[in-house]
């Protein structure tokens, strides 16, 4: 087997370089090794969210300059103002082909409300978590209504209204909560581990029990002039279930991230895997990559563990396996290595630093911020130094950010992606290797 | 100011003072505990969980294992509900001196401790993981018990026959009149509300921290701590308790516990103004491991959980004592009105986790003799709430209707016969909020009315919420939401709780933080900072 590109890892940063490569005509198969890390995400895309000081940036692509020039190393050096937001307005174009629509507030980040009853700034967002008619709303509407389902343990309404009065948004509202029993359109056998946000997905899926809960919620709500639900409206059907809802309803709704799993992430989860598919690129699922293969300084391929000894052949390869969570560094008590490749790595040697004395603390671990080095083409470099040139690094086993002190996640995993897909179409295009 | 008045108040909640405390009720004299942070939160949670035959002290001290033998079969049908009666093993690998063994049958005989050596081949097929090195194996009564659920049972059972507990109380001053002690003087840690106790007998049961107590009624009481410290590994590795078959010694005994395995401990001089700051160290870390592996190989591609050390409370007889000579490693019982002339003040100290029942019945004989009282000791024949039942737990499990087999199996675990004020098969309740323990919104419902809970960390000694695999990193945010619920907590104080039980469970993973320890940190480092967006906040100091 040949492709153009083999792109290791099924995640954010993975497949938004396969759909840009298979887009551009590429043969192009990705291999994941197990669930993305999506379905544990809150679904909202983060660009660039807090400074060092912790203080929220209003506007990220006004910060950029300034930030890639006091971190040269960071990822986002590496791509460059215009394809960060060349990327993030293709990754947006591609989702709505999918019928799964992310909105921003212009320029500026919005927040988006937590399981926690927190807000947090982020960039995009689904239409049923962030619009610019949803925030109207808000605006327009002094009562809010906010309700969940009865035993449903990965939201919970005491906890989130307890936390509301404190975030200045909130303050002075009047919050009406109710929680729903779904117990009466519970048709099968549960077990103690089912009623997650994927089993009430389902239920709102279909119309009967669509409109029985709706008439539950509007009792609920009273006379609110907005309501608040657990993000579990619809996994598939996302888009009419939600513009069902609200027509039931009579009144504006929106989504608030649960716990794991993420209904908003698997969204972005299907509806990457869709489009890749939709262009004809092949999804190796349930597949781990265990070695590659060098012939004269460059990547000719790579064995997986379902494979064997079958060589899958790749003019260029991307590496998007992910941190550590993800399996794409691992950690003994000895040391850090990257398991595919063995390449070279920035982390720090003394395990003693690798975290805080709290885990709260504003600094954040250095953990976090330990990847593969790479050059300003994302290529890396082997154990013994040497670059290989066409092995791309993408997304979360980067090196030199830290995703969440700083909210900027997807926005790095989306742009190095999207990036490492230019420089795949760029070297194919030259040596005349892609097909029609 | 508020008063309360009773007859006896015990400083400590670890073990030693809740025994002590429900010995008191059952014979019926009016007594109030008090402890400082919560129960079971000291030494007491901190050690193997270990159930022992006596056989680890048999060669070396043989009333120790006299004291063991005799607890061991008392405890066994008293707390049947807290205990897992594993068995053990002793086994003598190809470098370890096989002489060793055979002192052990004798002195196991002479101490009247079940001791059977058995074929090597025969301990492999008992324990499969064990290292195939082994040269000689012997058998003998160990098991494990759950020091949470001890102290809770007994705590729960004085409630209930009318003593008191006051939780995250602090003793600020021991009272005294001309006819010796006259009770407490007490602060709330969670509410700064101070009021008094009165009472006729005050005993010292905080173990370590009994230098200070004494300290507080103007005595002198030398403690020299030692640090004990243990690793968890996220897997049952073995079925039996397994220990080292060779004179006691750092990272000797293999304990298997609930989900999860112990190895443990070492032994480490500190200083006493180090006894709530005390960490494991990377040095300990190594040793650990490394008696580990030699017991059982495997545990080095296993998964470590935490590690957490607790501090022996050795006791000085002597006054005066400074370089610790004196040292007792047994049960230490004073009177302080024959040591030090306060009539009314009682020191308990020494021992063992398994000992507590034996060290209760000796202090509230000597509270008897003080009251002028003649009951005797029934705790010996008395179950625990929650033993009540004989026979096996486990065949009553078709009373649950529309609960599965796992939860009422876990739930039955934890709280023994009182499965059944807890287990409710409606939506609301039988939800799990913690996935790894099987821990249902019932059971934190009625540990958060029934069990003294203030905090998710009260919590988790009551239920293992918390405990598992992922370590609060989703539990914790649903647990939260019990106590606004339930306890009206304001939003400010429920995220401070949050944070405070998210710290409490780093301090353990920090010194094991690689392989897949690191993998989950990272995971829960997202779900509270990134989905929940968990801000810091400042940590709030630990008081004394």
């Amino acid at each position: 087997m040949r492709f153009d590109s083999i792109i290791i890892g099924g995640g954010i940063a993975g497949m938004t370089c396969a759909i840009r490569c298979a887009e551009k005509g590429l043969s192009c198969a990705v291999i994941s090794s197990g669930m993305s890390a999506l379905h544990f995400a809150s679904g909202s895309i983060d660009l660039l969210g807090r400074f060092p000081s912790d203080s929220v940036v209003t506007n990220p692509f006004d910060q950029m300059p300034d930030f890639i020039n006091h971190n040269p190393e960071h990822p986002y050096a590496r791509c460059g103002e215009k394809a960060i937001a060349d990327s993030l307005q293709y990754f947006t174009d591609q989702l709505q082909q999918q019928s799964l629509q992310l909105c921003n507030n212009g320029r500026q980040n919005h927040f988006h409300l937590t399981t926690y009853g927190t807000l947090t700034p982020t960039y995009l967002s689904q239409k049923s978590v962030y619009s610019p008619e949803l925030e109207k709303a808000f605006f327009e509407n002094q009562k809010m209504a906010l309700i969940s389902f009865e035993g449903f343990r990965d939201f919970h309404v005491p906890l989130i209204s307890a936390n509301l009065p404190g975030q200045t948004l909130f303050q002075n509202r009047q919050v009406t909560t109710g929680t729903v029993d779904l117990s009466p359109l519970i048709r099968s056998q549960k077990n103690p581990h089912e009623f997650r946000s994927i089993d009430i997905s389902r239920m709102l899926e279909t119309d009967e029990d669509l409109q029985k809960i709706a008439d539950h919620i509007n009792e609920l709500a009273g006379d609110a002039g907005i309501i608040g639900l657990p993000a579990c409206l619809g996994f598939i059907h996302h888009a009419s279930v939600y513009e069902k809802l609200q027509r039931l309803v009579g009144r504006p709704v929106y989504e608030i991230p649960t716990l794991p799993p993420s209904i908003l992430g698997m969204r972005l989860d299907h509806a990457l895997k869709t489009r890749f598919s939709n262009l004809g690129g092949v999804f190796i699922a349930g597949d781990k990559v265990v070695r590659g293969e060098m012939q004269s300084g460059k990547l000719s391929g790579v064995y997986t563990e379902n494979h064997g000894k079958t060589l899958l052949k790749a003019g260029s390869v991307v590496l998007a396996s992910g941190s550590f969570f993800s399996g794409g560094l691992i950690s003994d008590s000895a040391g850090i290595r990257e398991p595919v490749f063995n390449l070279d790595l920035t982390y720090e040697k003394d395990r003693k630093q690798w975290a805080r004395g709290l885990f709260f603390q504003p600094e954040s671990h250095q953990f976090l911020e330990f990847g593969v080095k790479t050059n300003e083409q994302l290529n890396p470099f082997d154990s013994s130094g040497h670059l290989i040139d066409n092995l791309y690094c993408a997304g979360a086993i980067l090196a030199g950010y830290n995703p969440i002190r700083e909210g900027s996640g997807g926005g790095v995993a989306i742009s190095t992606g999207y990036t490492a897909a230019e420089m795949i179409i760029g070297r194919t295009a030259s040596t005349g290797a892609a097909r029609p | 100011m508020k008063r309360v008045e009773t007859d006896v108040v015990i400083i400590g909640g670890g073990v030693t003072g809740a025994g002590t405390f429900r010995d008191c009720l059952i014979r019926g004299i009016p007594a109030v505990l008090v402890e400082k942070n919560d129960l079971a939160s000291g030494t007491t949670g901190r050690n193997h969980g270990l159930l022992h035959s006596g056989a680890r002290y048999a060669v070396k001290d043989s009333a120790s294992a006299v004291e063991c033998i005799g607890e061991n079969r008392i405890l066994k049908k008293i707390a049947r509900h807290c205990i897992e009666d594993t068995g053990g093993l002793f086994v003598a690998l190809d470098d370890d001196d096989p002489a060793y063994g055979d002192r052990l049958i004798v002195s196991c005989r002479s101490a009247g401790i079940a001791c059977r050596e058995i074929a090597h081949q025969e301990a492999l097929r008992i324990e499969p993981n064990l290292n195939p090195r082994i040269v000689r194996a012997f058998t003998v009564p160990d098991a494990t018990i759950d020091p949470f659920r001890l102290v809770s049972a007994n705590v729960l059972d004085a409630r209930e026959r009318g003593g008191q507990v006051y939780t995250h109380t602090r003793v600020n001053q021991i009272m005294t009149g001309p006819e010796g002690v006259t009770g407490v003087q007490c602060q709330n840690r969670l509410t700064g509300e101070t009021f008094e106790i009165r009472a006729r007998v005050v005993v010292n049961a905080s173990g370590v921290w009994g230098e200070k107590v004494c300290r507080a009624a103007g005595i002198e009481m030398k403690m020299f701590p030692s640090k004990g410290s243990l690793i968890i590994f996220d897997y049952r590795v073995n079925r039996v308790v397994v220990n080292a078959c060779r004179m006691p010694a750092d990272a000797d005994i293999f304990v298997p516990g609930d989900t999860v395995s112990l190895i443990g401990t070492t032994s480490r001089k500190i200083a006493y103004e180090d006894i709530d700051i005390a960490e494991v160290d990377e040095e300990e870390i190594a040793v650990l491991l490394e008696g580990a592996e030699r017991l059982v190989p495997n545990v080095s591609r296993t998964r470590l959980l935490r590690a957490y050390c607790g501090v022996r409370p050795l006791i000085s007889l002597k006054k005066g004592e400074v370089d610790g000579r004196s040292i007792s490693r047994g049960i230490v019982l004073v009177d302080h009105e024959m040591r030090d002339g306060l009539k009314g003040l009682i020191s308990i100290a020494g021992g063992k986790l398994m000992t507590y029942r034996l060290m209760a019945e000796k202090t509230t004989d000597l509270i008897c003799r003080k009251l002028d009282r003649t009951d005797t000791c029934t705790t010996s024949q008395l179950p625990l709430p929650g033993s009540e039942t004989k026979g096996k737990l486990t065949t009553r499990r078709n009373q649950f209707k529309g609960i599965s087999a796992s939860v009422i199996g876990s739930t039955q675990y934890r709280h023994g016969e009182r499965v059944h004020q807890i287990l409710k098969s409606d939506r609301k309740h039988d939800g799990l909020i913690c996935e790894c323990e099987m821990v249902t919104a019932g059971e934190v419902e009625y540990a958060l009315q029934h069990l003294n809970v203030e905090d998710i960390v009260d919590l988790r000694r009551r239920t293992r919420l918390g405990m598992g695999p992922c370590q609060g990193a989703l539990c914790a945010c649903r647990a939260t939401s019990f106590f606004v619920e339930l306890k009206k907590m304001s939003g400010e104080k429920a995220n401070q709780m949050l944070v405070d039980f998210i710290e409490e469970r780093w301090k353990g993973i920090k010194p094991i933080l690689w392989g897949d320890a690191l993998r989950e940190a990272e995971f829960s480092y997202w779900i509270h900072q990134g989905l929940i967006s968990k801000k810091k906040k400042l940590e709030k100091p630990d008081e004394v």
